[in-house]
């Protein structure tokens, strides 16, 4: 007869199921709870990464301030009269506004709804304030959004209205200064000292004087309106915007004299620009990848510099925001994928050691069903149903908690886990049952006992050269490839399947010296036994003999060593990046408190800096002048970095007094003797262009430049990437006096002192700078999670523990029961299970954390922890101690406390019932 | 041959619960057993053979009655004095023949000696005469793995004559074993009895078996099926 005809579908017997079910409640539940707690981790962290991604791109978008707003310029139409004079374009601002709707129409939707509505800018050239003792800078700007300019209140004067009132007007091209009204922010008026009519002494780069008159004094309706951001001097002075020493104002145009501005200077000096802020509430992280393409779109659609049509040129740093954003949180996502593997592995470790537990418990109950008669797929049937049921329940109950604790919910990562959940319990039930009907009688013959034992032994080689070979697999792609993933367009992107192998490379790696541990185990066991078998003390020869005799057991040793190792790596992520944190926190303000001080406060600040140092709890305080972009000449190239007058000395004790690295080269710039022709300085530059040797000239205006010689490697000031530090007193002996802007302060009392000086001046704090950076989205999400992750295995670590008591508690007991028979007393029992159950205790409790280091030595820089931290190179491995220490006491506390508990346990049992069941 | 006897057994009762039920294992049972005789201890399945066993020998505790071991009332030493009592003056063999699979057969049989804290050279010569004794000096370095069942219960024997024991309980002690080999086994037994002049007390099914032995008890439903006391009660059946 046909088989298929013969052949019946598996007949689960429901009694026997509920049966098992019951008598097994307790395994049952565990395992449950395992599982549904690990699914509710692994289904939230994805979803609330994602989440905090979002906020991520939204939070470096702002940081980037106007470094991410999309830029679009177009040079202007000629001026040119039909009689060879220039001719004044009474239409100028309606040019601008349908510029500007042009822009906003070029955009197009992805873009539109991620920016803010436009604002024209136009800017005059930077002109020169004649008179006064500081060079001081003045420029004249027109601003004007949708509904036209940000809003003022004329407090004298008037609104600037035109220089004439012709409609239609045609100048000589090289005739007089053409007249030019502006209006004065009441700070600016004020430090010129100007009002409503006076003309404002200014001339250009050639020396030609320029017709510019104050209108009227204005104050702003809201300072904080984002279109003043684009001119800050239209607010109030800037300090070392054209230089060093230099303070730069500003004079706003109106629409009637915006034509005026064009004819008071040449040209092709009056510059507009649309500025498009991002709306950073619009930003998602779905959204970068083609809002960051549209904008290179833009930019690579842009016409020539020197195309005088209406061509449009585009610039944006935002699409580099962007990606910068995405590579952040790519490593972000991989950094978290890298942590959940390890928490995953051991989880699978551990369900495996449950089924176990769950097997050995029913292992008679197994055989005799099966030697009644029982098939295997009927026996197997149940088993799936009773283990599908369980995981994919308590799988429901994880994801349904994580979709209650977290914005979204993802499955993908829980599949392992309920399929180890599913499956293994049935896989090692079968193999019991099977074993019931199988002969397990040794041969006789040795050849062939031999070959049996060759045969098992090469089926374990294979699968752990597997495994060390693809954990090899996965280190090598890690440090070659990393982990980011990479779209086609170069751009980070979504975690894809080629990544599964570098990211499972902690926890592979991991498995792979658990597994030469395994090997190592039964011969350092072994061994102990030896030494035991020489000495006079029978408890010692027991426990060692006990544990050579389970040392073989695999399970119990993958998952401790697994769980302890994974959790010291996730103990040296979480470690690493708060150091990471607190040093950047350092490194951005450069003490633990520090002013910056406008320019209206500047010569206020020696006297400022004696009064913070007599406050309490103030150690150093080290006043500086700070100056961003600063133009320093090398022989051939123009730099801007950001260059730093102080007293060297001090900042010196400064440094020595803070976690900051110390900066020994600060003593060459007041070491007497022979100059290196010119002032000394410190330089330090990312790209090279400023190393120790290079000559550099500080330009300064109205004054020759001063010649600085590198003579050596300058501190990293405020994460600044360029820095030059140069001794103010040096400096001054050359001819040019500092005019600090900065304090730094150190000391317990540093914040409070600072907070209290009284003066208008930024206040910076290191402690809210650190805790800023603490709560930031993904830096607060990978913290979490690395903790998290640490206490999650170090529990899995624990219920491995005991489960691998439970699981041979049973054989123990038959063994310690029968050294009782022989005379071993009961207290004496309890020596003898220690001794069995410390070595893969003892042995994880010492490789693991030691183990979990040199993996986060080895895997720190691939995975890209510096983007999180924004530290400037790959962090160095933090390497908590104690921690780890706490690892292993906690582990080795668990060992302390199984044994007594089951000894305790056991102690019901009769020995002649142990006996008995031993038999069996 | 001493009045004394070496096992005196005294109204021994002993009963289990199983859920609401209470099963009677042992109904007052009472016998005696002169030192250096070979007993069988002959029931079905269920008589009530290894409860008897287990509480003759301090492995578990009678409901009511007492057993005396060489003049020492096992039902009431404690636990101390239990493990005391098995160190010195009685020892187990088992159907499984409960070696430790990573020592030597050597190495197990030194095991009581070593929990008696014999010096190292008298456990060494002690080993090998039992090893001697038991035929199996030619596999002193043996793990239990390398030897066969009979081998390895020839081990469990020797392990439970290490300690020099006035009584041994043997429960089953061929179960596990084919017959031939286990008709060796007890052939061996019936030679200790003879040569280190233990009294053992053996369960068993096998009539070849009780054909060594010196008096055979039968046991059904918990009560012995001859006056416990009468010695010798039946004469054990010609193994012929």
């Amino acid at each position: 007869m046909n088989r298929w005809l013969t052949r019946r579908w598996p007949a689960p017997h429901w009694p026997s199921v509920r049966g098992r079910g019951r008598a097994d409640a307790g395994a049952l539940l565990l395992t449950a709870a395992v599982i549904a707690a690990v699914t509710l981790l692994a289904g939230a962290v994805p979803a609330l990464l994602r989440a905090g991604a979002d906020n991520a791109v939204q939070d470096t978008v702002r940081r980037a301030g106007q470094g991410s707003n999309v830029l679009v310029h177009a040079n202007w139409e000629h001026d040119n009269g039909p009689t060879g004079g220039r001719v004044r374009m009474t239409r100028l601002a309606e040019d601008i506004d349908d510029f500007r709707a042009r822009a906003t129409y070029l955009l197009g939707p992805d873009l539109d709804t991620a920016l803010r509505p436009p604002v024209a800018v136009v800017n005059g050239p930077i002109l020169r304030i004649t008179g006064g003792d500081v060079p001081r800078t003045f420029q004249f700007t027109y601003l004007a959004g949708d509904l036209g300019g940000p809003d003022v209140t004329w407090i004298s004067g008037s609104a600037p209205g035109p220089a004439v009132p012709e409609q239609f007007i045609e100048i000589p091209s090289h005739g007089p200064p053409w007249p030019l009204q502006v209006g004065l922010s009441e700070t600016d008026a004020t430090a010129l000292d100007l009002g409503p009519g006076d003309r404002i002494p200014v001339q250009d780069g050639h020396g030609q004087d320029k017709d510019v008159r104050i209108s009227g004094i204005y104050r702003p309706a809201d300072s904080a309106d984002p279109a003043w951001q684009l001119a800050p001097a239209l607010l109030r002075p800037v300090p070392g915007a054209d230089g060093v020493g230099t303070t730069r104002f500003a004079g706003l145009l109106s629409r009637e004299s915006l034509p005026d501005a064009r004819l008071a200077i040449d040209e092709d000096q009056l510059r507009r620009t649309i500025h498009f802020a991002p709306e950073p509430d619009a930003l998602t992280w779905d959204a970068t990848e083609t809002i960051a393409s549209q904008v290179v779109k833009l930019k690579a659609a842009s016409g020539a510099s020197a195309d005088r049509s209406q061509s449009l040129k585009w610039e944006s740093q935002l699409d580099t925001v962007l990606r910068d954003a995405r590579t952040q949180i790519s490593a972000a996502f991989a950094q978290a994928a890298v942590l959940l593997a390890g928490v995953l592995t051991v989880t699978v470790l551990v369900l495996l050691l449950a089924a176990d537990l769950l097997v050995r418990r029913r292992a008679p109950a197994l055989r005799a069903a099966r030697q009644r008669g029982a098939a295997l797929p009927d026996l197997g049937t149940e088993l799936i149903i009773e283990s599908s049921v369980v995981s994919l329940s308590a799988a429901a109950v994880g994801l349904a908690l994580a979709r209650v604790a977290a914005p979204g919910v993802c499955w993908t990562w829980s599949v392992p886990v309920v399929l180890a959940g599913a499956v293994a319990g049935p896989a090692f039930g079968i193999l019991a049952a099977a074993r019931a009907s199988r002969d397990r009688r040794q041969p006789a013959n040795r050849a062939a006992r031999r070959w049996i034992l060759a045969t098992g032994q090469l089926r374990r080689a294979v699968v752990e050269s597997a495994v060390l070979i693809t954990a090899v697999a996965a280190f090598v792609t890690l440090h070659q490839r990393g982990l980011l993933p990479v779209a086609s367009d170069g751009d980070a992107g979504e975690l894809t399947g080629d990544l599964v192998l570098p990211l499972g490379a902690v926890a592979l790696g991991v498995l792979a010296a658990a597994i030469v541990l395994l090997r190592l185990l039964p011969v350092g066991v072994g061994f102990t036994l030896r030494q035991a078998l020489r000495s006079r003390r029978p408890l010692a020869v027991f426990g060692a003999a006990r544990a050579a005799t389970t040392a073989g057991r695999a399970l119990p040793l993958l998952v401790l060593v697994s769980a302890t190792a994974l959790a010291s790596f996730a103990l040296v992520v979480g470690a690493t990046v708060t150091r990471g944190l607190a040093d950047g926190a350092w490194s951005t303000v450069g003490a633990d408190a520090r002013l910056d001080i406008g320019a209206d406060a500047d010569a206020a600040t020696p006297a400022l800096a004696e009064r913070i140092v007599a406050a309490p709890g103030v150690g150093q305080v080290v006043v500086a002048q700070v100056t961003d972009s600063a133009r320093v000449f090398t022989e051939s190239t123009l730099l801007t970095p950001r260059l730093v007058i102080v007293d060297a000395a001090a900042f010196q004790r400064l440094l020595a007094t803070t976690p900051l690295p110390d900066a020994p080269a600060l003593a060459r710039l007041t070491a007497p003797g022979p100059g290196p022709g010119g002032v000394p300085a410190l330089v330090r530059s990312s790209n090279g262009d400023l190393r120790t040797g290079t000559r550099l000239q500080l330009s300064r205006d109205d004054a020759p430049a001063i010649h600085l010689a590198a003579v050596g490697t300058a501190p990293s000031v405020g994460g600044a990437d360029d820095v030059v530090i140069v001794d103010a007193t040096a400096l001054a002996d050359a001819g040019l006096p500092a005019v600090p802007n900065t304090v730094w302060v150190t000391g317990p009392g540093a914040a409070r002192a600072v907070s209290n000086s009284g003066v208008a001046a930024d206040v910076v704090l290191r402690a809210d700078v650190l805790r800023a950076q603490r709560v930031a989205p993904l830096t607060a999400g990978i913290l979490r999670l690395a903790w998290t992750a640490a206490a999650a295995l170090l529990a899995l670590g624990l219920l491995g523990l005991t489960l691998s008591a439970a699981a041979g508690a049973s054989e123990r007991w038959q063994t310690l029961t029968r050294l009782r028979t022989l005379g071993l007393r009961p207290r004496d029992a309890r020596w003898v299970a220690a001794g069995e159950l410390l070595p893969p205790v003892v042995v994880a409790a010492v490789c693991g954390p030691l183990l979990g280091a040199l993996l986060a030595r080895l895997t720190l820089g691939p995975i890209e922890l510096r983007l999180l931290t924004g530290q400037a190179a790959d962090p160095a491995a933090v390497l908590p101690w104690w921690l780890f220490g706490l690892v292993s006491v906690a582990l080795l506390a668990a060992a302390a406390v199984v044994v007594p508990v089951e000894s305790a346990l056991r102690r019901r049992d009769r020995l002649s019932e142990v006996l008995r069941a031993g038999d069996q | 041959m001493s009045s004394e006897p070496l096992l005196r057994v005294r109204g021994v009762h002993r009963s289990f619960r199983t859920g609401p039920t209470v099963v009677p294992a042992l109904r007052g049972v009472s016998f005696d057993v002169a030192a250096g005789t070979m007993v069988a201890l002959v029931g079905r399945s269920g008589s009530g053979k290894t409860t008897l066993l287990n509480t003759v020998g301090g492995l578990d505790r009678p409901d009511a009655g007492s057993v005396h071991v060489d003049g020492t009332e096992v039902t009431a030493l404690d636990e101390d004095g239990l493990s005391r009592l098995r160190r010195e003056k009685v020892s187990y063999v088992f159907q499984s023949f409960g070696l430790i699979p990573v020592l030597s057969a050597a190495e197990n049989v030194a095991a009581p000696l070593r929990l008696a804290r014999v010096a190292p050279a008298e456990r060494e010569r002690r080993v090998e005469l039992l090893l001697e004794l038991v035929g199996l000096a030619d596999h002193a370095r043996q793990r239990p793995a390398e030897l066969s069942g009979g081998q390895q219960q020839r081990v469990a024997i020797a392990r439970a004559l290490a300690a020099s024991p006035r009584l041994l309980i043997a429960d089953e002690p061929t179960g596990q074993l084919d017959a031939e080999t286990g008709l060796s086994v007890m052939a061996l037994l019936r030679g200790v009895v003879e040569s280190e002049g233990v009294t053992v007390l053996v369960s068993t099914h096998d009539p070849v078996m009780m054909a060594l032995a010196d008096r055979v008890i039968r046991i059904h439903d918990g009560l012995l099926d001859e006056a416990a006391a009468g010695q010798p009660d039946e004469p054990a059946p010609d193994a012929g």
